[in-house]
């Protein structure tokens, strides 16, 4: 499995995504940190409404992906892109586009839960403070933002005073979940959102995951071969920084087409 | 997309916080040259009235008398007098209590231990100062009948105290930043825990070992309420520690509080020597810092 | 080949001697830290010791008197001396001579106050109630209570002083031990202190800010990291020299609250870097990128969450930083200090003094009474620095986090 081999790699696509279907669109993706390239030509599209995971083994560049459609990577120094990542037709790296305006307008969730050290409330509301709303739609936004992450039930007699970093792992990714979705981002991204979290925990978030759907649409980096294959419509296989084979779910992990995708998914390496 | 044609980034706010961190910051780089400019312009009057040699060379202070002679040697013999003493107490007395808190000290006792030492460094200088008139020194003049009330022997102890902290917080950072693995080896091969510390940790960290003494040095030759209080305000070239002598600090501090009219000589002089105490202690603090990036990596 | 140990315990025997060695160089490594816990036993021992006299006191008779304002140092006692009963002679002789003059004032007791609080100044000469005859060791006044009694004469009493009394913190210092009192230094100090901090926190939490959040790296971080590391290892009394050159004769400001605490606002600069970078490294990097994630710009990352969460441990750093200002002597020796101010500060352009000054020069006037002034005197220093260490304490232990 060496990276000679890949390196002029064509993406193997099964039944791919047209670009009406398509949210956000990646097109000849190049990623460099400093000197080391980390991702080689990716194209791929992300269709809406539907959950994509991306699966492959350490360092394949799963993260570095998924953190390159928000632009999260340009806070790291060194990092030079090419290619273009359209979202909704637009390319997020042209240069007139600020990438904190593209941050507002999609939603990440982390692998460790990140609360802020605020209260419960403070979290939900901070990316509504920064786009300016207050008061009464404020605190309605946050209630159903609680709603919708599943975390109202346990929280709404003390959400306004308890500090987040009071509730359980689970409930902490949860309130991470509500703080991201407060916004609207028709975006979510979640960079292997449930693998600091306990079995139980996990089921909760996977079960949230897959209701989140409805409203927006989401990507999902994980390493667990069997959380994608749970909750994900599609799937993309990636491997040194390569886009090995991408499509529906259920073709990449009962009848996969590149000797890679069906030597990781049968636990040969990884 | 509507939003995508926002530009947050370059809300004027963001411009004016980066511009108001940097003028801030740049205050600290207005002191350093307010420091060189203040001192340089004055001693450069001081030198224009007294000959460079004879402040190098002549061996009598004394700004004061109808004939003034502007030698600094005693002033820097009274520094390092007093520094020496103190060295000669804090030396051994930090070092054991760095090889302690790095090879023999757990939790609880570290935490203990750096607790004393940080409430140490917390008693102001004056307090010390007190303590060596008026408790060392008449202490020990039972033990030695010619000692001076103001001597420089007194000082140089209670500071040597003082400065322990100093040099066992530096040193002790540099001994447990010796990797695991060397003291592993040296227990594998059967050496026991205080063979360890002083022939395989001791020369490992010597480096940082010898610039925590040099730190410790510079922080002695700028102190100055301890002198100014126990050792004296009488610039005498000599080095037996039971006369009374005056340190380059006790001095700025004697001229400053009688009053020198603006334009003498006299005033210019403690430009003079307080210019001299800050090229030493800025050269011995570069030194530091040199021999811990120079010999660091031998042992890395 | 099966050896059992029992049958050549040689090969595993320790060597007794080094176990001994090891033994007692860890307990000769303490040797250090029990001196130094001995020698502040020692020190504060001495000071509590020395802050308590045995005295013979004399009561003694004489209202205070009251001047207009408007007449000079000299006239006043001119005009009391003489209704005490000395001649025209005597008493220009007397005030001539600055020896005399000196022993006058302690002999007869004619303090010269400038109260503010009564509005402009007025001198006001008063007697003291009580005079000290004679001042004894506790060791020595104790051992000597019934004969030191029994030698009383009319009028007389015998009395056990503590030196740090309430009214020791309130009043202005004065020419004579007795009536000496700490209270315009605590004043100077708080003026100072504050007005220091008021430079000191922004230039240095900004400076922090800076070097963690904004410019982690390049050439101007290096310049700025070099420059504070040389700027901490610099002697504060050469700051003292750049506070007398710059703000007391350059800038004009003499010797006054102003210039002290630009002198001593400077100084604590490096102190406060370091404690707020450390505050604001100790955020972690994962509240950051979560922000980020929201959208939200440098600024707001900055100043909406991290350093609300640094928050704590920078408020600590300042409380620590204000601690070691507090006991600054030689800086502000230099910049002007004065050496005998008994008047309370009315402002930012008034002379001054600070509890570690005042200390000094009590210390250094070689007047045992006077001793015993700047041990009461440590004890108020030490127990202001106490007061804020155990706040520090406090906060750092009520804002523990796990993140």
């Amino acid at each position: 499995m060496s990276l000679e081999l890949l390196k002029d790699h064509e993406t193997v696509r099964s039944a791919p995504v047209s670009e009406a279907e398509a949210l956000v669109d990646v097109r000849r993706l190049n990623l460099w940190y400093g000197k080391k390239q980390a991702l080689y030509d990716i194209s791929v599209r992300f269709p809406r409404n539907q959950i994509t995971a991306i699966i492959g083994p350490s360092g394949c560049g799963k993260s570095t992906l998924l953190r390159s459609l928000n632009r999260m990577n340009d806070l790291i120094p060194g990092v030079r892109v090419e290619g273009e990542v359209l979202y909704e037709g637009v390319n997020i790296y042209d240069p007139r586009v600020d990438p904190v305006a593209v941050r507002r307008q999609i939603g990440m969730v982390f692998q460790k839960p990140n609360p802020f050290p605020k209260t419960i409330f403070e979290n939900v509301a901070f990316g509504l403070r920064l786009m300016g709303v207050k008061g009464s739609e404020l605190e309605d936004r946050v209630v159903e933002a609680l709603k919708r992450a599943a975390l109202w039930n346990e929280v709404q007699d003390r959400f306004k005073k308890e500090s987040g970093l009071r509730l359980s792992g689970g409930q902490q990714q949860r309130l991470c979940i509500a703080r991201a979705i407060a916004v609207e981002p028709p975006l979510l991204l979640m960079d292997e959102p449930t693998s600091a979290l306990d079995p139980i925990a996990t089921q909760a978030i996977e079960d949230l995951i897959a209701e989140l759907k409805r409203r927006y649409t989401v990507v999902i980096v994980t390493h667990n071969m069997q959380q994608a294959a749970r909750i994900s419509d599609r799937t993309l296989f990636m491997h040194l920084g390569v886009l090995v084979e991408e499509g529906p779910t259920e073709i990449i992990f009962t009848k996969p087409k590149h000797p890679y995708t069906e030597a990781y998914i049968t636990g040969r390496f990884g | 997309m509507e939003i995508l044609k926002q530009r947050p980034s370059r809300n004027p706010k963001e411009v004016l916080t980066f511009i108001l961190l940097v003028s801030l910051s740049s205050v600290t780089l207005l002191t350093t040259l307010g420091v060189i400019l203040s001192l340089v312009g004055d001693v450069v009057q001081f030198f224009r009235r007294v000959p460079l040699l004879e402040f190098l060379l002549a061996p009598e202070w004394t700004p004061l008398f109808a004939e003034p002679r502007y030698g600094i040697a005693p002033l820097i013999a009274g520094t390092f007098l007093v520094t020496a003493i103190a060295l000669l107490v804090a030396i051994p007395l930090g070092l054991s209590l760095a090889i302690y808190l790095a090879e023999y000290a757990s939790g609880n006792a570290r935490a203990r231990i750096k607790g004393t030492l940080e409430l140490f460094e917390g008693i102001p200088t004056v307090v010390f100062g007190y303590f060596a008139l008026l408790f060392v020194t008449p202490l020990l003049q039972r033990v030695i009948p010619d000692l001076n009330i103001f001597n420089p022997l007194s000082a140089g102890l209670v500071m040597g105290f003082a400065i322990i902290p100093y040099i066992s917080n530096v040193a002790a950072d540099a001994m447990e930043s010796v990797p695991r693995s060397i003291r592993e080896a040296a227990y594998a091969l059967g050496a026991r825990p205080y063979e360890v510390a002083l022939r395989v940790v001791f020369p490992a960290a010597i480096s940082g070992i010898i610039a925590a003494i040099i730190l410790a040095t510079s922080r002695a030759i700028g102190e100055t309420m301890i002198v100014a209080i126990a050792a004296g305000q009488r610039p005498t070239l000599t080095l037996d520690p039971r006369e009374t002598i005056a340190t380059m600090t006790s001095y700025i501090v004697q001229a400053a509080t009688g009053d020198q009219p603006t334009g003498s000589t006299a005033y210019y002089a403690l430009f003079a020597v307080g210019f001299t105490l800050f090229l030493l202690t800025l050269f011995l603090n570069i030194l530091a810092q040199w021999v811990v990036e120079r010999y660091r990596e031998r042992y890395e | 080949m099966n050896r059992s140990l029992e049958s050549s315990p040689q090969a595993f025997s320790t060597d007794p001697w080094k176990t001994r060695i090891d033994r007692v160089f860890a307990r000769a490594l303490l040797i250090p830290l029990a001196m130094a816990i001995g020698l502040l036993a020692l020190l504060l021992g001495d000071t509590v010791y020395r802050s308590f006299s045995v005295q013979v006191v004399r009561a003694d008779e004489g209202p205070g008197k009251t001047y207009p304002f408007g007449l000079s140092a000299n006239e006043i006692l001119r005009q009391e001396l003489l209704a005490r009963g000395y001649t025209e002679e005597e008493v220009r002789f007397s005030l001539q001579d600055p020896t005399e003059r000196r022993v006058l004032l302690l002999q007869n007791r004619v303090e010269l106050m400038w109260s503010t609080q009564d509005g402009p100044f007025r001198y006001v000469v008063t007697g003291l109630r009580d005079e000290r005859v004679a001042d004894f060791s506790l060791a020595e006044g104790l051992r000597r209570w019934n004969e030191l009694k029994a030698n009383l004469k009319e009028g007389e009493r015998l009395v056990l002083n503590p030196w740090l009394d309430q009214s020791f913190l309130t009043r202005t210092p004065s020419r004579s031990p007795l009536t000496a009192g700490i209270g315009v230094a605590i004043w100077g100090t708080a003026w100072v202190l504050s007005l220091a901090l008021l430079i000191a926190i922004p230039v240095g939490i900004g400076t922090a800010i800076l070097l963690e959040e904004y410019l982690r790296e390049g050439t101007l971080n290096r310049i700025l990291e070099v420059n504070l590391r040389n700027l901490a290892g610099v002697p504060s009394i050469v700051y003292g020299l750049l506070g007398l050159a710059l703000f007391v004769r350059e800038f004009g400001l003499g010797p006054s609250i102003l210039a002290a605490a630009l002198t001593l606002g400077l100084l604590g600069i490096p102190v406060i870097v370091v404690t707020s970078r450390e505050a604001l490294r100790a955020v972690p990097e994962s509240l950051r990128q979560a922000a980020f994630a929201l959208g939200a710009t440098r600024r707001q990352v900055v100043f909406r969450v991290v350093v609300p969460a640094a928050l704590p441990g920078m408020v600590t750093g300042v409380i620590l930083s204000a601690a070691r200002l507090i006991g600054e002597a030689a800086p502000l020796l230099l910049v002007g200090a004065a050496a005998y101010v008994p008047f309370f500060p009315n402002g930012p352009m008034s002379e001054y003094t600070v509890v570690p000054v005042q200390i000094y020069l009590w210390v250094s006037m070689n007047i045992p009474e006077f001793s015993r002034v700047a041990a009461a005197g440590i004890l108020v220093m030490l127990a202001m620095l106490s007061g804020l260490y155990l706040m520090a304490l406090y906060l750092r232990n009520r804002f523990r986090r796990e993140w």
